[in-house]
């Protein structure tokens, strides 16, 4: 590659931003030519908009009429200076790298779809770790998120790098999980790729999350920063993920889902995809276990993946789970047993344990502060 | 020649005495009625003259002006129709005005001379100043229920006219007894599968504690609210006077020749309007649904579906147990003693069978929760959640192969339950409150003293941010309400505790984010 400095990353970061450009076409762009020389290229209406594609407002200006229409590029470029533009953005920390740079990650070089540039908070570095990227619905049951987060947890303190979506439900529990691990001492850091701008937090109720992703390792989109997460730009993100991971585990899935995208497009780059088990009846489990049925492995704890990743010197993490060898009241036995492994109301607890509901939900107290039962909306569910 | 004649007229739900006063002069012939009268009042000239003229007297052929008196009130309704016809006859001389002394008429006229019935006779009858009143015919059992007051009635304005003239006797209404009981309610002991919700209606009918419950389409939350009203005591007198004086205003029928012994029980649409829920409406000052579930229960079902303005509304007569409504014309006091227990799904598509398992998206979700605020949100001290029951073990239960009993032992009839709701209640009142949903906060301590256990219970919910202060406060009312149904009156006993939180789920939670603490994250290893 030409060499371009830090002012080639403004281009880049512009080229990136006009509409209709698309990963392809940026990178074929910047694979023949330098990224000034691509950007005067536009300025003189050399390089022109691809016709019939849109996308975006493009560099944040008003008059983008929708596909096919409004201004071209040499419109657009004329009135923009990419240093200038860009000077802000890269102050708050973002920065960016394209298809062929050595910063670029390596195991998107030869990815089928790569992203043509890849925007960036933290540090990339993180990716050097065998990555897995741990995956799953937002509409998540308290097992699946319990699960996932142990998973985080104990995959980032074994030194793999997590990759996730950052999405609420299950994405998110496996970001807490790692991020928690790294500040108990694990080296290895989470990387998130997200579909919004990586300045873009959402959803916004993960926004403190996004933030602990960031400082410790890294959070990044091919969106142009400033972009919000349009619906389309999920399965393009979930792509991503398939193609930096070495692994990718399905925790809870519902019959159709963007997890099960992310599983696809691991398959497609030849990745290996595990689901974790869930119970028959629980919809949210039951894109997983049709990835179990159509030939997946299996996973039940971060032991499982490393196995998987021929990880064998680390510290192991150990077995959560079992209720067997935890202290419990004779009454906190009754009610444990008699719940199973579905959330269950305190009504169900009192049909089915016998109990009166005062017994029912000292029981469930005494659970819930043991760890064996997670609390949410009124269900009780049993998590180990 | 003037004449007066005494009646009353309706302004909410209180009645207010009316003095009719007729003066026929020389002059051209003319009718004006003054006294703020509206339209359908000014209207009852036309119904007037009509009257008399079929009922075969003449109309006088000279000046009539009406004044009703206090002149200052806003006078609404036909009610007035009867005793502006006797003034007016009165006054032309064709009867004479000792035949009216100490009797009073509420009543509107057909233009052949029929009497009808109006709204609110009973309100209107305790206003009166005097101590006979003549209604129509249908009305008479409901003015009969006023105390002190000599009711009767007669079919027609000729009849009215000749039983004052003694030419004939007047039609008293039918004694009743107002103690016989209506139709049984619903029994309790119908609801299968739902122990904790049984228990809910229980604790809610014996300490007053509104009710919310969340749970799928078909799990039985309406079966539950009808089942309640029967848990609750039977009116007193003066409570069933109240009662009836509200419904009669709201122009609702009464129970058959009785007054109201069962608290009534209101379920109004998601769709009405928020004058429609808590009164008013025009100068008629009309008293809403909230009233008319004055004493008993107001079951607001499809919670969320209800306008937010409507909702919001609730709040403080909730606290004051009454509501104020106040318009341009008039202002009026209604009484708003309901028990209120509300039912909604857990979410749009109603099939929330826990985490994970409903179709709906999360923000989906979490607006339809929002819908109910959290202000009216803490005015619900018993919160819910019902499960559908199994479809298998119903079906089981109908084949015969096991008993409905067997599905869920337990299950006691509405007798049973009341007449513990009946004790516990008793046990409440002495403590200087209508129920332990109205104790204040500065008597907690010293009314519901908690023992050292169940301090500790609370305190690691406190700890744990799980409960409000304001929380706490009502989770020891509850409490209280769970020790008086078993009949302890000593210091709250964790189980109390315990059971009182056991009715106060976190019904309407949203899923946690993984922002902040992870409720399992500290717990798991």
């Amino acid at each position: 590659m030409t060499g371009c400095g830090e002012e080639g990353h403004a281009y880049v970061a512009a080229l990136s931003a006009l509409p209709g450009m698309g990963p392809a076409n940026l990178a074929s762009i910047l694979r023949r030519r330098a990224p000034r020389a691509a950007w005067l290229a536009v300025q003189t209406g050399r390089l022109e908009r691809p016709s019939g594609r849109a996308e975006g407002p493009g560099l944040g200006l008003e008059g983008d009429g929708g596909p096919h229409r409004g201004p071209g590029w040499r419109a657009l470029a004329a009135k923009v200076d990419p240093p200038e533009w860009w000077r802000p953005i890269a102050a708050r920390g973002i920065k960016v790298t394209w298809h062929g740079r050595p910063d670029f990650p390596e195991a998107l070089q030869s990815d089928p779809s790569p992203p043509g540039s890849l925007f960036w908070r933290g540090r990339l570095e993180a990716l050097r770790n065998p990555c897995v990227a741990v995956v799953g619905t937002r509409n998540a049951t308290n097992c699946g998120i319990a699960t996932a987060y142990e998973l985080g947890r104990d995959l980032a303190t074994a030194g793999v790098c997590v990759l996730s979506g950052l999405a609420l439900g299950i994405d998110g529990a496996v970001h807490r999980g790692a991020v928690d691990a790294v500040k108990a001492g694990a080296s290895a850091a989470p990387v998130a790729v997200v579909a919004s701008g990586v300045d873009v937090v959402y959803p916004k109720r993960n926004e403190r999350l996004w933030e602990e992703v960031a400082e410790c390792g890294a959070v990044l989109s091919e969106t142009v920063p400033g972009r919000p997460a349009q619906a389309w730009r999920f399965p393009s993100r979930n792509r991503i993920i398939a193609g930096l991971a070495g692994l990718v585990v399905v925790v809870e899935s519902h019959a159709r889902g963007g997890s099960l995208i992310t599983a696809e497009a691991a398959l497609a780059r030849g990745v290996e995809v595990r689901a974790v088990p869930g119970a028959v009846r629980s919809a949210a489990s039951e894109g997983t276990n049709q990835l179990l049925y159509e030939g997946a492995g299996p996973v039940r704890h971060a032991t499982d993946v490393l196995d998987s990743l021929g990880i064998f010197d680390t510290a192991r993490p150990q077995r959560p789970h079992g209720s067997g060898q935890l202290l419990l009241s004779s009454l906190g036995r009754t009610v444990l047993e008699s719940m199973g492994w579905y959330p269950v109301t305190p009504n169900q607890v009192v049909l089915t344990g016998g109990v009166s509901p005062a017994e029912a939900l000292q029981a469930l107290d005494e659970l819930e502060e043991k760890g064996v039962v997670v609390e949410s909306a009124g269900f009780y569910t049993r998590v180990r | 020649m003037l004449a007066k004649v005494s009646s009353a007229t309706l302004i909410g739900v209180e009645g207010q005495a009316i003095s009719v006063e007729v003066h026929v002069s020389k002059g051209l012939p003319g009718f004006s009625i003054v006294g703020l009268p509206d339209a359908a009042c000014r209207e009852s000239r036309d119904r007037v003259r009509a009257a008399i003229l079929s009922s075969g007297m003449s109309w006088p052929q000279r000046r009539v002006t009406v004044n009703l008196a206090p002149s200052g009130i806003r006078k609404g309704g036909s009610g007035l129709d009867l005793p502006v016809a006797i003034a007016l006859l009165i006054a032309d001389g064709q009867l004479s005005a000792a035949v009216v002394d100490n009797v009073g008429f509420i009543a509107e006229l057909g233009l052949d001379g029929t009497l009808r019935g109006v709204p609110g006779v009973l309100a209107r009858a305790h206003a009166l100043n005097a101590a006979q009143l003549v209604v129509s015919p249908d009305c008479a059992a409901e003015a009969a229920t006023a105390p002190g007051l000599r009711a009767v009635s007669a079919a027609s304005l000729s009849r009215v006219v000749a039983c004052l003239q003694g030419r004939s006797s007047w039609d008293e209404p039918k004694s009743s007894d107002a103690t016989v009981l209506m139709a049984a309610p619903p029994d309790l002991a119908d609801v299968r599968g739902q122990p904790l919700a049984r228990i809910a209606v229980e604790v809610a009918a014996a300490g007053g504690h509104h009710l919310l419950m969340v749970g799928p389409p078909g799990a039985g939350k309406t079966m539950l609210a009808e089942r309640l009203v029967g848990l609750l005591p039977v009116l007193t007198t003066s409570e069933a006077l109240e009662v009836a004086r509200v419904h009669s205003a709201a122009g609702l029928a009464l129970p058959s020749q009785v007054l109201p012994v069962r608290p009534p029980f209101r379920a109004p649409h998601h769709s009405s309007s928020l004058v429609s829920i808590v009164g008013g409406g025009g100068s008629a000052m009309r008293p809403g649904e909230l009233s008319c579930a004055h004493r008993g229960v107001l079951f607001l079902d499809e919670l969320g579906e209800f306008s937010g303005a409507v909702l919001d509304t609730l709040r403080q007569p909730l606290e004051e147990r009454q509501v104020r409504v106040s318009r341009a014309r008039a202002s009026t006091v209604f009484p708003a003693d309901v028990l209120l227990v509300a039912a909604m799904n857990p979410c749009p598509c109603g099939a929330d069978l826990g985490p994970g398992s409903c179709q709906c998206s999360a923000a989906a979700r979490q607006r339809y929760r929002a819908r109910v605020s959290g202000p009216l949100l803490d005015r619900f001290d018993l919160r819910i959640r019902l499960d559908r029951p199994e479809v298998a073990d119903l079906v089981r239960a109908i084949e015969g192969e096991g008993s409905l009993e067997a599905l869920d032992p337990g299950v006691e009839s509405t007798a049973t339950v009341a007449a513990r709701v009946a004790r516990a209640r008793a046990v409440a009142s002495q403590r200087g409150f209508a129920t332990n949903a109205a104790i204040p906060p500065g008597s907690l301590d010293l009314l519901a003293p908690l023992s050292q256990g169940a301090l500790r219970v609370l305190e690691v919910r406190l700890r744990q941010g799980l409960l409000s202060a304001r929380g706490l406060q009502r989770v020891r009312r509850v409490a209280r309400t769970i020790a008086d149904l078993e009949g302890w009156e000593g210091k709250l006993r964790p189980a109390d505790v315990y059971g009182a939180l056991a009715l106060r789920s976190n019904v309407l939670a949203v899923e946690k984010a993984f922002d902040g603490v992870q409720p399992s994250a500290a717990s798991l290893r």
